[in-house]
């Protein structure tokens, strides 16, 4: 290693020779990608989950719901690359159809849960007289296990997307709730925010500019967790029959129809949880990558 | 410390009050008139309508309420639609196998889990590492019946080691009723181990950082698994929170599992009654299990205090 | 407490509870006596006046004992009764008790336990009805001779206490017979071959029968409901397992003895295991149904009900149910069971041949139904149901009606299909059921067909001229005019949707090959049958 120029003010001695390779730390967007695999390894994934979705009628499936009795149960062919299930159904269209339920139901509960949970969160955190009422509430309904919580709604309802959606999210708002609470109780202790007080600036101007900020990427992480979970309780629900109605094709629904067939035709139940473990498997990881690369104690030199 | 303890006790009650408010409420949600839900298809207007009475339906939310509350106190949670019988009958007839099964995951998840965290922490950045926790995100993805059926598979029909399906009680003997427990309790316990793990894993590094563990290494104190006493002695406390936590997973895991394996618990009741909108089921069962979480968490808030002295109520 | 102390105990106990573990050889020897069953489906209740549903049917044959009992040939034959005397005119029917028959909690059968348990069944079955509204007088002459006195003859008689559709003549104890017939019984004491052991019941998971030691069997052989029912086993527990797949695999290995209805997916691999035997569980096989509510919008129109009858496609329903094995079914353009003596494909027309869908819109068209959406209730743990909803309701959208498809249990259904109210009212449009073709083999059994209106079976069809052939099949002198009756009443029911068929299929039964004297029948029957271990 050559020493720098002798102008060098500081160079007392010569410099040390570098114990390792500079490495180059690349900005932008890719370079926050390198240094985060697991969120380009879950982003990717869930992108081809998102595309796969969006495009279903264009992959090469078929009317999900058309039935054809004289071809059930086939093995996966060329004709039918997943096989049929027991009514003659195309478990290929069936599961890339299932795409857009299982995608909905998780982004719909985790955006809602998020909203919802973030509004009870400042208003518990802001209002005091408000808090320890609303944290019974939440702790209370936090007791009840979340599938059971959604299983008990849906026993109120008619199955319907939106009802799972609905049930699914009562379940999940308190944990949101808790989090955002926190972050506001810590945040109104600050330095910073007394004196935003102090100089008399009006709560609403407080919170979207010193709180909601703080708030944005516990929550987006809690989110992806979120996903994942409302997938995999839409799953089980409709698994056990309180779920999406059997009629729309979600990766439950086509499990639940395969099972009593499991042992002699597997791919029948095969075919969703792989697509849905995959799905999980991409929001975990993103959530997991995200929750890394947004903590600032967890930040690796480069 | 007793103060705490009554405090903490306390403290539980308003929690179960909002559990019991939702849970009556259930019964006044529910599309059609209680009373009539209640007593069945087959009944006359005059029969709902003496229902409606006995249950004083036409009395206020809040003292029939607290009439049912009062009731609930003296173990009284009602008659199933369905079948009949006091709700307690049914649950007390059903809650060996559910139990069984908690317990036997949680021992399972727990003896596993932890150690394979604290693997994973020590030779963290390695292939170890990296392949304890591919595992355990793998574990969280997939649902839980999907486990179920692959054990039951290629252990249960395929190699024929353990039974496919049932319930043995304990009574007939320590291994049969085992035997019938292992499957269930492994994919039961499988979401559950791998978040111990991640937990473990994230507090041991944590801790691993800490200046009294080097200062420790550096005194050359023995291996390091003396070491990991003293580590994981003071990681345990968001280890313990989470496997209080996590027996939510459990609960909900049961439902599913229990079908699968076919044992006869609280699960399988919990689906036979929400497909049959036995709603005085749902909400025995849906009261007791609130009931059971609520008194784990109370144990962990307890167990920390046998871990860290410096934690006084 | 401190740590040595608290392993020390642990240990301890570990060891305990280990050496529990030697009383499993003492179970073996006691499982050669237990036949373990897997029923069609759950018992939740058991009350066979009350529901009338197979399963509880099923269980009670074992519980309670008849007068009377099918044979194989669907002959009533006595059973508890010695013998019987008509009177010349017809009118009056005498019964004598065989001496000996005993109730499960020690008490003698009398003739009073007789008079009151006729008197409930007769609250609650079709043709129990025909019979109260001409009696004159039920009553015990002495201890076991009842006396049934009426004001017109009715030939059926032996024929309607005999028969195996639901709800059977069970003879209960007089206390428990005068239960009211609208609700549940709550004791569940009988005269038959077996005790219900209420105490180890868990409704959903299990049900346990012992062997009552003081049944006094007939001594003729037994066949079907008839003969000597003999136990050659202790103990009957019926193991519930919705999930197929877990019932499968419980039989391959051993866990369960016998299986009610394996579904026809599954039939290969059980095939193929050498330790299990299949065979066809009833030759009379079942008729698939789908029943429309007559009383509301839009079934009550009979353009509607013809439309959807138009569009049907048996075959699809059929290989739905039971795939691809072309001997397990068959279409059936009438109401009656393929290979008995009253079949008829009269008026069957419209079930035949291609599906005109075109047709069946334009009879759509022209009917009253304005779009609303058909209420159609679908058990989804009776794999028959279940695959027979999801085709109808593929089926009303190919003819443009919407579908309001509500996913539930066999057990509320059983529930919901008793109100009467309108469909958005707690009621419904449509559910779907399957007869035995046990019951489907003359009017006299047949529930289903009657068509009285709001006395009729769930769906509450009114159709006088179907009534009126009835009437004539039970005048009827030989075969030949009851043949013509029911072609007559097959064509009156077709043309107004009575019910509407969905074709004739068979099951299949499992069971270890330790395992013999099953035979092929309309209900599971536990006696003759006996286990090795």
């Amino acid at each position: 290693m050559n020493p720098p120029p002798a102008d060098a003010v500081s160079a007392a001695a010569p410099a040390l020779p570098d114990l390792w390779p500079p490495v180059k730390v690349r900005r932008g967007f890719t370079g926050f990608l390198r240094r985060h695999p697991t969120v380009a390894i879950g982003g990717a994934l869930l992108l081809v989950m998102v595309f796969i979705a969006v495009f279903a009628p264009y992959l090469g499936t078929v009317d999900p719901t058309t039935l054809a009795t004289s071809r059930r149960t086939r093995p996966p062919s060329a004709a039918a690359w997943f096989g049929t299930d027991m009514l003659g159904r195309d478990i290929y269209s069936r599961v890339l159809y299932g795409a857009r339920v299982s995608l909905t139901v998780g982004f719909s509960v985790a955006i809602l849960a998020s909203l919802t949970g973030l509004l009870i969160g400042l208003v518990s955190g802001m209002v005091r007289w408000a808090d320890g009422f609303i944290m019974r509430v939440m702790d209370g309904l936090m007791s009840i296990p979340s599938i059971l919580l959604a299983i008990a709604l849906m026993a109120l309802t008619r199955g319907s997307i939106g009802n799972v959606i609905l049930a699914i999210t009562i379940a999940e708002i308190p944990r949101v709730s808790r989090l955002v609470r926190s972050v506001v109780l810590s945040l109104r202790e600050q330095p910073y925010v007394d004196a935003a007080i102090a100089a008399g600036t009006r709560t609403p101007l407080i919170i979207l500019r010193h709180i909601l900020p703080n708030t944005v990427a516990p929550m987006t992480v809690q989110a992806t967790y979120i996903c994942a979970s409302a997938m995999i309780i839409e799953a089980i629900l409709s698994f056990i029959g309180a779920g999406v109605p059997p009629i729309i094709p979600s990766w439950g629904n086509i499990m639940a129809d395969g099972r009593a067939l499991w042992q002699a035709k597997p791919f029948i139940v095969f075919f969703p949880a792989v697509f849905l473990s995959l799905t999980v498997l991409a929001v975990n990881l993103l959530g997991d990558g995200l929750r890394d690369a947004l903590d600032p104690r967890l930040a690796k030199a480069p | 410390m007793f103060s705490f303890l009554v405090r903490r006790i306390l403290a539980t009650i308003p929690v179960m009050v909002v559990v019991a408010l939702f849970v009556f409420s259930l019964l006044f949600v529910a599309p059609g008139d209680p009373a009539a839900v209640i007593a069945g298809d087959q009944a006359t207007p005059e029969q709902v309508e003496r229902i409606r009475q006995s249950l004083g339906l036409d009395r206020p939310f809040l003292v029939q309420f607290s009439d049912w509350a009062w009731r609930l106190l003296h173990a009284d949670l009602g008659r199933s639609i369905f079948t009949n019988l006091p709700v307690t009958t049914m649950i007390a007839q059903r809650i060996e196998p559910t139990l069984s099964l908690m317990t036997i995951t949680l021992l399972f998840s727990i003896i596993v889990a932890v150690p394979v965290g604290v693997l994973a922490a020590w030779k963290a950045g390695t292939w170890i590492d990296r392949l304890v926790m591919g595992f355990a995100v793998l574990g969280f993805s997939v649902p839980v019946f999907v486990v179920g059926y692959l054990l039951a598979y290629f252990i249960a029909l395929e190699l024929e080691w353990l039974p496919v399906q049932g319930y043995t009680p304990i009574a007939r003997g320590l291994w049969p009723w085992l035997e019938n427990l292992i499957l269930p309790a492994i994919a039961l316990g499988f979401a559950y181990i791998a978040l111990i793990a991640r937990i473990t894993r994230a507090a041991m590094l944590e801790v691993l950082q800490q200046d009294y563990i080097r200062t420790a290494r550096a005194k050359g104190l023995a291996q390091t698994p003396v070491l990991f006493i003293h580590a994981l002695k003071n990681a345990s406390i968001p280890i313990v929170t989470v496997i209080g936590i996590g027996v939510a997973l459990l609960i909900g895991g049961a439902v599913v599992t229990e079908s699968v394996f076919a044992i006869p618990g609280l699960g399988r009741l919990t689906v036979d009654a929400i497909l049959r909108r036995d709603y005085p089921v749902i909400q025995g069962i849906v009261l007791l299990f609130s009931f059971v979480y609520v008194l784990v968490n109370l144990a962990v808030d307890l167990i920390y205090t046998l871990i860290d002295p410096r934690i006084r109520y | 407490m401190d740590r040595r102390t608290f392993l020390k105990i642990s240990a301890g106990a570990g060891a305990f509870a280990a050496s529990s573990g030697i009383a499993a050889p003492a179970i073996a020897q006691g499982a050669a006596k237990t036949l373990r069953f897997v029923p069609q489906a759950n018992l939740a209740n058991f009350d066979p006046i009350w529901g009338t549903q197979y399963v509880v049917r099923n269980a009670s044959v074992m519980v309670w004992d008849t007068l009377y009992g099918f044979d194989e040939n669907l002959v009533p034959q006595r059973q508890m009764v010695e013998g019987e005397e008509t009177s010349d005119d017809g009118l009056i029917w005498t019964f004598k008790l065989r001496s000996g028959l005993k109730f499960h909690d020690g008490e003698p059968v009398l003739a009073k336990d007789v008079v009151a348990s006729l008197t409930r069944w007769c609250a609650r079955d079709s043709m129990g009805v025909m019979i109260k509204a001409i009696q004159q007088d039920l009553a015990a002459v002495d201890d076991r001779t009842v006396k049934w006195t009426l004001k017109k003859p009715f030939p059926k008689m032996l024929l309607a206490l005999g028969k195996n559709s639901t709800p059977m003549a069970f003879i209960m104890p007089e206390r428990v017979a005068k239960t009211d017939p609208f609700k549940q019984i709550e004791e569940y004491v009988g005269s038959g071959p077996m005790k219900f052991v209420k105490g180890e019941w868990v409704p959903g998971a299990k049900a346990v029968f012992e062997k009552f030691d003081a049944y006094q069997p007939r001594q003729e052989k037994a066949s079907w409901l008839a003969g000597g029912k003999n136990m050659l086993v202790d103990r009957v527990e019926w193991v519930v397992m919705p999930d197929p797949a877990t019932a499968s695999a419980a039989l391959q290995n051993g866990e369960v003895d016998w299986w009610e209805n394996p579904i026809t997916d599954l039939i290969p691999i059980l095939k193929k295991n050498r330790n299990i035997a299949v065979d066809i569980a009833d030759p009379l096989g079942n008729i698939g149904s789908f029943r429309m509510n007559h009383l509301h919008p839009p079934f009550n129109d009979v353009k509607v009900r013809r439309a959807v009858l138009m569009a049907l496609d048996q075959e699809e329903y059929m290989r739905a149910l039971v795939g691809d094995d072309n001997n397990m079914w068959k279409s059936v353009p009438g109401y009656f069971t393929p290979g008995t003596p009253l079949y008829t494909e009269e008026g069957g027309e419209i079930l035949k041949g291609k599906r005109d869908i075109a047709a069946a819109k334009k009879l759509l068209a022209e009917s009253s139904y304005k779009g609303e959406p058909v209420t159609c209730v679908v058990a989804q743990d009776q794999p028959i149901t279940k695959a027979m909803g999801d085709v109808t309701a593929e089926l009303l959208k190919r003819i443009g009606m919407n579908v309001d498809f509500v996913a539930t249990d066999w057990g509320t259904v059983g529930q919901r299909r008793a109100q009467k109210s309108p469909p958005g009212q707690g009621g419904w449009g449509m559910f779907h059921t399957w007869h035995a073709g046990a019951d489907c083999v003359n009017p006299a059994v047949y529930i289903a067909i009657r068509a009285t209106g709001d006395t009729a079976w769930f769906g509450w069809p009114n159709v006088p001229s179907v009534e009126t052939e009835v009437g004539a099949w039970f005048e009827a002198k030989n075969l030949d005019e009851e043949k013509a009756a029911i072609a007559r009443l097959n064509k009156a029911a077709l043309d107004n949707v009575v019910y509407a068929p969905t074709g004739f299929f068979m099951g299949y039964q499992a069971w270890r090959k330790n395992v013999s004297g099953i035979v092929k029948g309309p209900i599971p029957f536990p006696w003759g049958v006996s286990k090795t271990a």
